[in-house]
């Protein structure tokens, strides 16, 4: 009998802690956390003993609140006592720069949930809030006092981490303004089905009917700004200015090739500039915080564009493709930058792709490339571990590599969840060699929640396209009027 | 089956037709006739959030801006913009978001003669129109010139503006142009208007998606949004042309001072446009939620649109504020000016 997969790790960071460091990671449905010194598992998240946990404090807030006309709500218990939660993957993970919170998305309920991470490294969930819209990209201001959460329909929201005790007012919801008759009138509708439709509406709201518009959430949110556009991405970068001030913007990326670069709150509506320069969508944003003047950006372009983005101007193309195989379209999975050693490197993934591209950033911000790394199967997520000159990579264990759609025929044992990988002594150079550190076996060994190897061809599907759905933001050709 | 329907193929043949008579510089002016509205009806909504097949510069330093206004294209051949082609003498300043049949823009066109003026409209066949419209105005405004500068020696200065494009052929006006049927509509009456109608284009786009492709950070000094799709259900009012997000990006392409002009005639999307940007007469209680896209832009105040030639013109010009007038609708005007971004905090 073949033996079964186990789900790779969708997100996967080292988050260093005062006192002991720890890796977390996202896989399948639940949340992981990993001593960061030996690798074995200290929590998960949601709890499989089906007892009640006590530790959800304020777990409820916003849940109630569902969006308008979605059929599933999500109630604290069954969150923590049912087998199934309702969502099936965690596709953003982040965590404050002190290591104490975690916020993550769970997918298909929408909730942006807050933990605090604890020292024995298991979440205490303080809080869920259900979003309007499925977020899509979700970061922290540099003080980690709020998040900004992106979502699909363009908008970018700010939510306190922690929320305060005092109730939200919900009537700065502009958009939603409720009306208790029809705006149109006989003096703005002039033909006669239109007419009759007025009648229609003008007598419903006689008698008093309204309509079920449920407002906003209803916990405390600020929009701060919009794309008419799917976001896809979101960087919170702070500049220096002089000695003592700084100034904070936020960049915002597009289904429609746009990078904004808006102010910080509160003034996000001022839009400083544009980087325009992509010709398909833009799927990942990455400013290195040891150099903030400049931004990496990939997307559907078979090209990365290195910026000097404050001016809004292109530093680099840098092609992602030997130039024999120009054809074939490629989409940015991931971008990393690390500085490893006196070397700034930059790390960048194609989505279903098993080599790890290598860049380093010269001092007058080109990109110049190194050697790749392979890997096993699929590059998913990354995380660097500065203080030890080495990398972690999450690899799909699942999917043959370089395809987003092919299972392997049989799972190996145990799994290779995560591979690690060791700069060479610093050279002038960039240089790997695979790091065989006991973390990386005791965490592969450990695995995570089993996929059976005989799952139905839908359910194949399904899984595949909850890690590998970059393709659907590319345009379609022909539609029109 | 694949037969056209008849009215769909009268169509497309008249328009092909006027297509090509406008664009054929040789013809006796008597020809160049404008185009008919019914040949290119559409119907009146687009959905802003569909990809429709767009073409849009990849930014502002990439639109071809020489092949809409070629009587203020730079002289010198080596001015180009990103992509090759000739830089104009001055930026597009005015812009009209949702043009439709263009009726602004023709009627501003005589009042700001120097200033080039831009329409955009998401619809294909109410753009196609416009621009046959412009091009045969141009053409008759060409004609017009020429037997005005024969029949007078001396032009008078102020219909002498941008040169006509020196490729009109000088020897085929014989026929008697200023006899020719003269259509009802003031703005295609056979009079000189100044500028020649050089100095208005129309471009097919989406603002809400790609206006910062076509426009630099304060390039422009006016942008016109008349009469705009209401949106009435509560559920489509995401696709409104106005709103706090949305006004962020026409704060980006307004100069500090510059004005953004509304009107409409539905009295709740007045109070929603009101809502939207600043309206000092309706401070509502315990608005302290921080700074919004409001501080950006103030309301300009009656007696200054009282003197705003602009103003006019969008309440009595523009295709959609004839039709209001013919109904007797109420048409509700608001002006907001841009004011300068606030200090860093």
């Amino acid at each position: 009998m073949a033996a079964n997969f186990q789900h790779p790790f969708q997100c996967f960071r080292f988050v260093p802690r005062p006192n002991t460091n720890l890796l977390i990671g996202s896989a399948g449905s639940k949340l992981y956390s990993y001593s960061a010194e030996t690798g074995e598992r200290l929590a998960v998240w949601p709890q499989e003993v089906a007892s009640t946990n006590a530790n959800a404090v304020d777990a409820d807030s916003g849940s109630e609140q569902g969006p308008p006309g979605k059929k599933r709500k999500v109630s604290a218990s069954e969150t923590q006592t049912n087998e199934k939660p309702a969502w099936s993957n965690i596709p953003i993970l982040t965590t404050t720069t002190n290591g104490e919170y975690i916020v993550a998305l769970t997918a298909e309920d929408k909730c942006v949930r807050v933990f605090q991470l604890q020292e024995d490294g298991s979440f205490t969930q303080l809080s869920e809030r259900a979003m309007p819209k499925r977020p899509s990209a979700i970061t922290l201001t540099s003080d980690d006092t709020t998040i900004l959460c992106g979502d699909k329909f363009g908008d970018v929201y700010s939510l306190p981490l922690i929320p305060s005790d005092k109730l939200p007012v919900i009537t700065k919801a502009l958009r939603s303004a409720t009306l208790s008759h029809p705006a149109a009138t006989n003096l703005t509708v002039h033909t006669k089905g239109n007419r009759r439709a007025l009648e229609q509406q003008l007598r419903l709201a006689s008698q008093g009917k309204k309509d079920e518009k449920a407002p906003g959430p209803a916990f405390e949110h600020t929009i701060l700004l919009g794309h008419v556009s799917l976001l896809t991405d979101m960087a919170y970068v702070s500049l220096p200015v002089d000695a003592n001030k700084k100034r904070s913007y936020i960049l915002t990326a597009d289904r429609d090739e746009h990078i904004r670069v808006s102010r910080g709150p509160p003034h996000a509506h001022v839009i400083e500039n544009y980087c325009l320069g992509h010709t398909a969508f833009i799927s990942q944003l990455c400013v290195p915080h040891w150099a903030p003047e400049y931004l990496v950006s990939g997307g559907g372009d078979n090209y990365l564009l290195v910026w000097k983005w404050a001016e809004g101007r292109i530093l680099q193309k840098v092609s992602l493709v030997d130039e024999s195989s120009q054809a074939t379209e490629v989409a940015v999975h991931g971008i990393w930058a690390t500085s490893l050693g006196d070397l700034r490197v930059i790390l960048v993934a194609l989505h279903g792709s098993s080599r790890l591209q290598c860049f380093t950033l010269e001092a007058d911000g080109t990109l110049k490339a190194q050697s790749p790394i392979q890997l096993s199967g699929n590059a998913l997520a990354l995380t660097p571990i500065e203080k030890d000159n080495t990398i972690l990579v999450s690899v799909d264990t699942i999917r043959q590599p370089d395809t987003t759609q092919e299972w392997r025929a049989s799972a190996s044992s145990p799994s290779t969840l995560i591979e690690a990988f060791h700069i060479k002594s610093t050279t002038d150079t960039l240089e790997w060699e695979p790091a065989t550190a006991s973390v990386t076996k005791k965490i592969n060994s450990t695995g995570t929640d089993e996929v059976p190897a005989t799952t139905e061809e839908k359910q194949r599907k399904e899984l595949n396209d909850s890690l590998y759905n970059l393709g659907h933001l590319r345009k379609r050709k022909g539609e029109d009027e | 089956m694949s037969q056209p329907p008849p009215k769909r193929q009268k169509r497309a043949e008249y328009r092909k037709q006027v297509a090509e008579a406008v664009g054929d510089e040789s013809a006796p002016v008597g020809k160049v006739k404008l185009p008919k509205k019914k040949f290119y009806r559409q119907r009146a909504h687009a959905n802003p959030f569909s990809d429709h097949q767009l073409n849009y510069p990849l930014s502002p330093a990439h639109m071809d801006w020489a092949s809409h206004f070629p009587a203020f294209v730079n002289p010198d051949p080596a001015q180009t913009n990103l992509i090759g082609t000739r830089k104009l003498l001055k930026d597009v300043e005015v812009v009209d978001i949702g043009c439709g049949f263009g009726g602004l823009l023709v009627g501003l066109a005589g009042l700001l003669p120097e200033t080039l003026m831009v329409g955009m409209e998401i619809r294909v066949a109410v753009l196609d129109y416009l621009t046959t419209r412009i091009q045969a105005l141009r053409m008759q405004q060409q004609h017009q010139q020429k037997t005005q500068s024969q029949s007078q020696s001396q032009p008078p200065s102020s219909t002498s503006t941008p040169a006509p494009a020196p490729t009109t052929p000088a020897a085929d006006d014989a026929e008697t142009p200023s006899d020719a049927p003269a259509p009802p509509d003031p703005n295609t009456s056979t009079a000189l208007v100044p500028g020649g109608y050089q100095n208005i284009s129309a471009i097919r786009s989406n603002t809400m998606k790609f206006f910062p492709n076509f426009f630099n950070k304060h390039q422009l000094s006016k942008i016109f949004i008349c009469f705009p799709d209401p949106h009435f259900k509560a559920r489509k009012h995401k696709a409104r042309i106005i709103s706090e997000t949305l006004n962020a990006e026409y704060a980006y392409a307004l100069r500090p001072g510059g004005l953004l002009y509304t009107i409409t005639d539905v009295e709740e999307y007045h109070h929603w446009i009101l809502r939207h940007f600043r309206d000092e007469t309706a401070v509502e209680g315990g608005e302290n939620e921080g700074p919004t896209v409001k501080e950006l832009f103030e309301r300009v105040s009656e007696e200054e649109l009282e003197k705003d030639e602009c103003v006019q013109v969008m309440r009595e010009a523009t295709e959609e504020g004839k039709k209001v007038t013919r109904n007797n609708g109420n048409k509700y005007v608001a002006v907001f000016r841009r004011k300068q971004d606030p200090e860093w905090a």
